[in-house]
């Protein structure tokens, strides 16, 4: 018999090939060849083969006393348990009978794998294992059973509050390990942002869970930490003595190494701090704040820099003295890389203040010095913004750019300098001596002037000061030369001056000049909102009384306040409690980008004929959140702006164009995009509303009621006109 | 990865030292495969759960290293009996003697599982189990109700047992180490 078998096996032949190899190696007869050929298994899947096909012959493998070959099993199984999903329940008994091992690392492993193998056929026969580790002696065993609970409820939810586990879960909260808590705090965390059912009370939060949770912050990892300083900012208390208590636990947090936990103190903090009723406590303190935020500035990796630094943006927001003392520490360094430096001087001009400001702007001078065309380009816009915040330095930050100028000169920083030195004059509008001090560094670089915002800036100059200017009419008839080849906010800007220079020379002077642009627009351009425009300048300056004309054209503009953006409040409000989260990173409330589990159910449920039009949805989506991008910086508009307000901050330029044509705004200098990151663009337009000046409504309405009256036939136009209406 | 030619792997080898022999409980669910494996390994009765997969133990016997696998019957597992067949010295095939309404299945599971290619050469041992129960069917019955006597070609043979009493047991796994030596040497 023996014999035959042996010619039989002979004549078969070998078989050959790795698979085959690795497969008799499992089945060996011999222990050795067997934990061998699993390591090579486990070999060739790491480097990314596809061993899936031995699923069967590894799974044989598992039931064994060697604590090595069974983790690399263990291993195998997670990672292929979804290619054989039926054959999984033949690991059972062994996951089974593992959970009652004497080793608690076994116990442990063994829950754990099971949990990992995301199969459903699976959870029929997690009860027992997994209720017995929830209740094990081992510390180790139950923070890892405590995590399979969620993954558990991930796969089944309803199986998962029916046999008890979510109660389990909640009671070890309060165990005496603090391993225990953090990960059962996690895993509760989990399950709330996987539960559907609103009637399920997943965490909670009760005074004497954050009694407990502040008694094991000190022992805890410092992922354990985190979740428990975020479990503590999700408590809402108005007991003076329960804060006080919160926030001395906290408080030794904030000298962790890990600046996740500092951040999360930090929030914590701030979020119990209005309940505190004095005020010189709350400052005590919001003190204590400083260093661990500027410790965030210190880490060495430019990354966490950053993510310190956007977060210190939002507290600046919310408390702008906290770190007034502290600016050296963020000013830039040569190797930082650029996206680190443009956020630093977001915070250095956060910090300016009567004080450090000559440091500062010393400083933003070599800034403005270095190579990096970005860096060179706020670093100006920063000058400038010292100059309109503080009105002590508005002398010195304007001689600082008339320097930069002379000394540098170039394209760039020309036009940057006239942008930044127009918005310095609409900030202290009329002063004699910033006029005489700003007109001449722009007028000496007008050839320069290229980019439209810069030209603009310019443009208005010429309206608002004319007899600041020598040769006005020369300046103002070769800007009429390349009039049509203008872009039309340029040409709407050309046309509001020359009607206000018109208005404010007196004598005829102007009026060949008038006459042509009005032409112009009205005859050639091509721009429907220039022509309008037009028409209701000709219109106002033809029938109505010169001194509804002064009062409409020639009204002041309210001064702007700062070009440094802030956030809205209630934004701020939002983002401060998601401090050391992504959306502080994007300054966006998490509820703009994350979508809530309901709603990706929703889609899911979308039949496939829906598809496109979810696509189509997508599509539009991703459109309006690229505008939204573009302004992060820009989150500021007041609520009490309308749509069109939010949309003109979408810093789409064509949309700034049309606002402008929308409403008329002769007199603003290069629209709102000469503040690209300004916060004072919503004040801007709101300022547009109120201010008198607007020929839209008003103007028609006495254009349309007078030239009935007067009709003057200056030429045919008028009929055209009359079409119009 | 080396150690496949490391020296005590070779002289293991070359003696038959660390030599498994792979046997095979089967069986309709509930016939007492678990407690036969763990009666023989440790020598006492254990309440056992539903099979949901395997147990395999190692235990040595007459100077031979066994490594008996004891398969879950369920019907959803059965299936998968055919994973294990290779390179299987034996089966130990256990029938509740007092179920007399599968019993045919049992017959039907037994002669699919004998066609299959791997255990051509596999000796058969037959356990008439829970011969403790009263109504039991005795050995000559399941015999025949298994129509054994149509196996060709195989060695077979068929002891009533208890695995709760612990009889039978022993004298079967005797039989099957004579018929096992015989193939090995």
């Amino acid at each position: 018999m023996s014999l035959e078998k042996r010619i039989r096996n002979f004549l078969k032949g070998p078989k050959k090939g790795e698979t085959f190899e690795l497969k008799s190696g499992l089945v060996s007869q011999y222990k050795g060849e067997r934990k061998d050929a699993i390591q090579r298994v486990i070999q060739a899947m790491t480097v990314g083969k596809d061993v899936s096909a031995l699923f069967p012959d590894v799974l044989k493998n598992i039931a064994t006393y060697d604590l090595e070959q069974k983790k690399l099993v263990y291993l195998y199984l997670m990672n292929y348990a979804k290619t054989h999903p039926e054959l999984c329940i033949l690991a059972v008994n062994t996951f089974v009978q593992d959970t009652e091992d004497p080793n608690p690392l076994i116990r442990a492993l063994a829950i754990r794998t099971m949990g990992c193998i995301r199969v459903s056929k699976m959870v029929d026969y997690m009860e027992i294992p997994l209720l017995r580790t929830l209740k094990d002696d081992n510390p180790y065993v139950r923070k890892t059973a405590a995590i399979c609970v969620a993954k558990l409820f991930d796969l089944n939810p309803e199986m998962c509050v029916e046999f008890g586990f979510l109660d389990l879960l909640k009671a070890l909260l309060k165990d005496p390990n603090p391993m225990v808590i953090a990960n059962s705090l996690n895993a509760l965390y989990e399950i709330k942002d996987m539960n559907k059912d609103p009637n399920l009370d997943v965490l909670p939060i009760t005074q004497d869970l954050i009694k407990n949770l502040l008694t094991c912050l000190n022992e805890c990892t410092e992922w354990g930490r985190i979740s428990i300083l975020t479990t503590l900012t999700d408590y809402h208390t108005s007991n003076v003595e329960e804060v006080n208590h919160i926030i001395e636990r906290v408080i030794p947090q904030l000298q962790h190494v890990n600046p996740s936990v500092v951040l999360s103190s930090i929030k914590t903090i701030i979020h119990h701090l209005d309940v505190i009723p004095s005020q010189a406590q709350r400052s005590t303190i919001l003190k204590k704040l400083s260093s661990p935020l500027v410790s965030l500035v210190s880490s060495s990796i430019p990354e966490a820099q950053y993510v310190g630094l956007k977060n210190i943006r939002i507290i600046l927001e919310k408390y702008p003295q906290i770190l007034s003392k502290e600016l050296r520490v963020f000013f830039i360094r040569y190797s930082d890389p650029l996206y680190l430096k443009l956020e630093k001087l977001e915070i250095m001009i956060r910090l300016c203040n009567e004080h450090n400001s000559s440091l500062l702007l010393s400083e933003l001078k070599e800034y403005a010095m270095e190579f990096e065309p970005a860096l060179v380009l706020k670093s100006i816009r920063s000058i400038g913004s010292v100059g309109i915040n503080l009105i002590s330095c508005v002398v010195k930050s304007i001689n600082l750019l008339g320097d930069l100028i002379d000394q540098r000169g170039g394209d760039l920083i020309i036009n940057e300098a006239v942008i930044v030195l127009t918005n310095i004059l609409r900030r202290y509008p009329g002063k004699n001596d910033l006029i005489t001090l700003v007109i001449p560094i722009i007028s000496n670089h007008i050839q320069e002037l290229e980019k439209s915002e810069a030209l603009s800036g310019y443009i208005w100059l010429l309206g608002e000061y004319p007899k600041y200017f020598s040769g006005l009419k020369e300046k103002l008839s070769s800007l009429l030369e390349g009039f049509l080849e203008y872009e039309s906010s340029l040409q709407l800007n050309i046309l509001t001056t020359i009607v206000k220079v018109n208005l404010k020379v007196p004598g005829q002077a102007y009026s060949g000049l008038l006459q042509k642009v009005l032409e112009l627009t009205t005859k050639e351009c091509e721009n429907a909102d220039v022509r309008d425009k037009a028409y209701l300048y000709w219109r106002l300056l033809s029938s109505s009384s010169d001194d509804s004309q002064q009062k409409v054209i020639l009204s002041k503009l309210p001064p702007i306040k700062s070009t440094v953006s802030s956030f809205n409040p209630n934004v701020l409000e939002i983002l401060i409690q998601e401090l050391s989260t992504m959306s502080s990173v994007f300054h966006k409330p998490a509820f703009t980008f994350i979508e809530s589990p309901k709603a990706t159910e929703k889609k899911r449920a979308g039949s496939s004929a829906r598809n496109i039009e979810d696509l189509k949805n997508l599509a539009k989506q991703e459109i309006i959140n690229n505008v939204k991008n573009e302004n992060l910086l820009d989150f500021d508009d007041d609520d009490d702006d309308n749509d069109q307000n939010g949309e003109s901050q979408g810093g789409s330029s064509n949309l700034l164009d049309e606002l402008n044509d929308l409403f008329n705004t002769p007199t603003v200098p290069g629209g709102q995009s000469s503040q690209g990151s300004g916060s004072s663009s919503a004040n801007d337009i709101l300022s547009l509303f109120n201010a008198p000046n607007p020929t839209s409504v008003n103007g028609v309405s006495q254009g349309v009621g007078s030239m009935n009256l007067n009709s003057q036939p200056k030429n045919n136009t008028n009929s055209d006109i009359l079409d119009l209406f | 990865m080396g150690q496949v030619f490391s020296f005590t792997n070779i002289f293991g080898k070359l003696w038959g030292i660390d030599k498994e022999i792979r046997i095979l409980i089967l069986g309709l669910d509930g016939a007492g495969k678990t407690t036969i494996l763990y009666r023989l390994q440790m020598g006492e009765v254990v309440t056992t759960k539903p099979t949901i997969g395997f147990n395999v133990e190692t235990l040595k016997y007459k100077n031979l290293t066994l490594n008996i696998w004891d398969l879950g019957g369920q019907t959803s597992i059965r299936p998968y009996w055919r994973c294990y067949y290779s390179n299987t010295a034996a089966v130990i095939f256990v029938v509740d003697s007092t179920d007399k309404d599968r019993i045919d299945i049992a017959s039907k599971e037994l002669h699919t599982m004998l066609k299959e290619e791997e255990l051509l050469d596999s000796a058969l041992l037959v356990f008439a189990n829970k011969q403790d129960q009263p109504g039991a069917m005795t050995a000559a019955a399941v015999s025949q109700a298994l129509n054994l006597t149509d196996l060709k070609d195989r060695s077979w043979s068929i002891v009533a047992s208890s695995a709760i009493k612990g009889e039978g047991l022993t004298e079967g796994l005797d039989w099957l180490m004579d018929v096992i030596k015989d193939e090995q040497l």
